[in-house]
């Protein structure tokens, strides 16, 4: 008993942000390059595992959802209906393994963000942030993708759409673009002429990549409010066996863990009425659990067990070592 | 003349009655730890043989507790908290002040009137967060006073997001006063040092707030009182030092299962209106009937330490600005604030951490701000089935006989109680 008494302890007292940067180089580097050791650890990831990086470790499930929607209607109670349906199940099993954490530790795009804010923090810029009401407008543009990476592919089979908008989510997110690069693949930065739709959504996935390599820089995780996988995994994340709970009658709502956090919820803050507190743009980094001073405040708990607390004495351990 | 003779014979009378306070604080108890007689002499040096420290750095005076204390570090210069407690300054800030004004801010006008320089000879500034109207027209009673006033503008409502942006301003506008007084500009650097530095008092005073309020109490609330009045004026890095003694001398007394007061004393908790050396008439009053404070919620006390400053990245000075600005508004639980929502959850938090069994809520006469929350706090207490004394007080001694009388039933009716619930 006192050895996992000890062990709590230590882990509570950790900074789970250092570990959390040691863990997105891990997941990086095997997503990237996790071709060359053979790894492909699912087609259907609930992360940006990019199908344009070729030697890849695994696929995001945008991908195959994309494909399988251009698909008549009638086929879906067919043999590849089952397909459509497995590929979900995969997708939702990986969720509730690990909920958004997926997005905090895993996502090689969240990771590149994260890289890009290390850099501006170090030349000693200060990040930006949203007011509240553009905020509140500005995190809904993420189910609107999701809808037409949904009803695209599928007008495509059922409407006669055009086949250029085949996979059109992936046309102009930025893993796309900029994930090859870090296998010396430039092959993805070009606008593609071939007709009006791929000249219009490459032209835009150009867009947006340098939007999102400016919009990096200037705020923490930029580009995750708009992303329509966190939208996806949303939906679903009240299923997650990983958890992020809140105790609100030991807030006493210092704000600090809104202050630090990357997405900006302010809820984590101030709601002191809800025990399950991931809220649509958690990405479970966990950064407010470590920068809360208050006991037990702020529990990660893995299928009902507390991995990871706030702690008093933790919070003080870890503001000593900064700097 | 005229004046040197008032100020001869008030600080005569404020050396009898800080003297008697101590002599009372440390007689009366037999059980005082040891690592407390720094305390006590360090207020004896100050309130009866006026000993000043003269290390020649500048100092900003504060009102209030909003005023962050890091900005004042980091610009070379050392805060010192005004509010007074004292009744011998009460008595003359009762000509500048209305007569029903409340006695702390009585005494501070007074002490500033008489004795600017109390503490130390080199006061260049006063800082007073616009909190309560009293302290407002006060800060200009002592402007008049020829004291160089800066008024830290600080918004109603400390829940809204306008409200912290306000607050954002007003802190990175008293960063530019600071330069201008010190002549210093606000470095990175100097500003994170500050915060580390104030950070470790506080983590030192958590230490002690856990340890004072564990079961049975191993010091006595008056103590912990004096403890954080002499934050007020006291070098940090020997404050720090002293509380650390103390505290491991706390930790010690626990595991030997030694304790102040009789077994099974009251439990206490004492908020409302701050209770400042040498005005303990009330917590004295209930631990010399028998009671122990064993947690407070005082802007004099807990409220003062409580809270770090969380940082994050600390690349930028804004940012960091923004850290120490967030610690001064957002877990604030003044009663000036648009909602006390906040105060009352953290008593209920402190009630069921603490094991408390009653509150004593004292309010001083003209302070409206905390007569008129003591009402929802008094109802949010009743709803928990906690039992609140409501005592209207002030610095005079007139009321102790009729006050004594009040604590003793209060006690009484918790200890009355207790045996009910046990049977």
């Amino acid at each position: 008993m006192g050895s996992i008494k000890r062990l709590k302890q230590f882990i509570n007292d950790s900074d789970i942000n250092r570990f959390r940067t040691y863990f997105q180089v891990g997941a990086f580097f095997l997503l990237i390059y996790g071709g060359y050791l053979a790894i492909d650890i699912s087609s259907n990831m609930p992360t940006f595992a990019c199908p344009f990086v070729e030697m890849r470790g695994g696929t995001c499930y945008l991908w195959p959802l994309q494909h399988q929607m251009n698909m008549e209607i009638r086929h879906f109670l067919t043999g590849r209906g089952i397909g459509v349906l497995t590929g979900f199940l995969t997708f939702l099993f990986l969720l509730i393994l690990f909920n958004k954490a997926w997005c905090g530790f895993i996502c090689p795009l969240g990771t590149v963000q994260d890289w890009i804010t290390k850099l501006r923090a170090n030349i000693g810029i200060r990040y930006g942030t949203y007011p509240e009401k553009d905020f509140k407008k500005i995190n809904k543009i993420k189910y609107i993708l999701l809808v037409l990476l949904i009803l695209l592919p599928f007008g495509i089979a059922n409407l006669g759409l055009s086949h250029d908008w085949a996979t059109p989510y992936c046309m102009i997110c930025p893993s796309r673009t900029i994930l090859p690069l870090f296998s010396a693949d430039l092959s993805q930065l070009v606008i593609d002429f071939s007709s009006k739709t791929k000249v219009f959504l490459t032209g835009l996935g150009m867009a947006v990549t340098g939007i999102f390599v400016v919009g990096a820089f200037a705020k923490r995780r930029f580009f995750c409010l708009f992303c329509p996988m966190s939208g996806l995994q949303y939906i679903f994340s009240r299923l997650g066996i990983l958890r992020l709970e809140k105790d609100g009658s030991r807030c006493t709502r210092c704000g600090n863990c809104y202050r630090v956090c990357d997405v900006g919820i302010k809820e984590i803050a101030d709601d002191i009425e809800s025990r399950n507190i991931v809220k649509e743009d958690c990405m479970m980094c966990f950064k407010c659990v470590s920068a809360c001073p208050e006991e037990r405040c702020l529990t990660v708990k893995f299928g009902g067990i507390a991995i990871y607390e706030s702690t008093e004495r933790g919070f003080f351990k870890r503001i000593e070592k900064k700097g | 003349m005229e004046i040197e003779r008032i100020k001869k014979s008030t600080l005569n009378h404020l050396s009898m009655e800080a003297g008697e306070i101590l002599k009372r604080v440390e007689e009366d108890f037999p059980d005082n730890p040891e690592s407390m007689k720094y305390f006590y002499d360090l207020l004896r040096k100050v309130y009866c043989y006026r000993e000043r420290p003269s290390d020649g750095s500048i100092t900003i005076g504060t009102m209030c507790l909003q005023v962050p204390e890091e900005l004042i570090y980091a610009s070379g210069a050392v805060p010192l908290r005004l509010c007074s407690g004292a009744y011998s300054f009460e008595r003359i800030g009762t000509g500048p002040m209305p007569a029903r004004s409340c006695s702390l801010v009585k005494a501070t006008v007074g002490m500033l009137r008489l004795v600017p320089d109390f503490y130390r000879d080199s006061l260049k500034a006063l800082i007073i967060p616009t909190t309560c109207d009293q302290k407002k027209k006060a800060g200009e009673v002592i402007r008049e006073m020829g004291i160089n006033v800066y008024f830290l503008e600080l918004p109603s409502r400390k829940d809204t997001e306008d409200g912290r942006a306000y607050w954002y301003y007003s802190v990175k506008k008293l960063v530019d006063v600071m330069g201008e007084i010190t002549g210093r500009r606000l470095g990175k650097k100097a500003l994170f040092n500050a915060i580390r530095l104030l950070n470790r008092a506080r983590e030192e005073f958590r230490r002690f707030y856990q340890l004072r309020g564990s079961v049975p109490p191993p010091i006595y609330g008056k103590d912990a009182i004096i403890v954080t009045n002499a934050f007020y004026f006291d070098e940090i890095g020997r404050w720090i030092e002293s509380l650390s003694r103390l505290n491991k001398e706390l930790y010690n007394r626990i595991n030997k299962k030694e304790q102040v007061s009789q077994r099974h004393a009251p439990r206490i908790l004492l908020t409302g209106s701050p209770s400042i050396f040498p005005n303990l008439k009330i917590p004295l009053l209930i631990e010399e009937t028998g009671g122990v404070i064993v947690a407070d919620d005082l802007c004099s006390s807990t409220r003062l330490l409580y809270d770090p400053v969380v940082i994050d990245e600390t690349a930028s000075l804004d940012i960091l600005l923004g850290a120490v600005a967030d610690r001064y508004l957002r877990p604030c639980t003044c009663p000036f604030f648009i909602d006390n929502t906040d105060k009352k959850r953290r008593l209920l938090q402190m009630v069921r951490d603490f094991v408390i069994e009653g509150v004593v809520y004292q309010a001083f006469s003209g302070c409206y701000l905390f007569e008129m929350e003591s009402k929802s706090v008094a109802k949010a207490l009743e709803s928990e089935g906690i039992p609140m004394l409501y005592v209207e007080t002030d610095y005079s001694p007139e009321d102790t006989g009729q006050l004594s009388t009040r604590v003793e039933a209060f006690l009484e009716s918790i200890k009355q109680r207790r045996r009910g619930l046990h049977i």
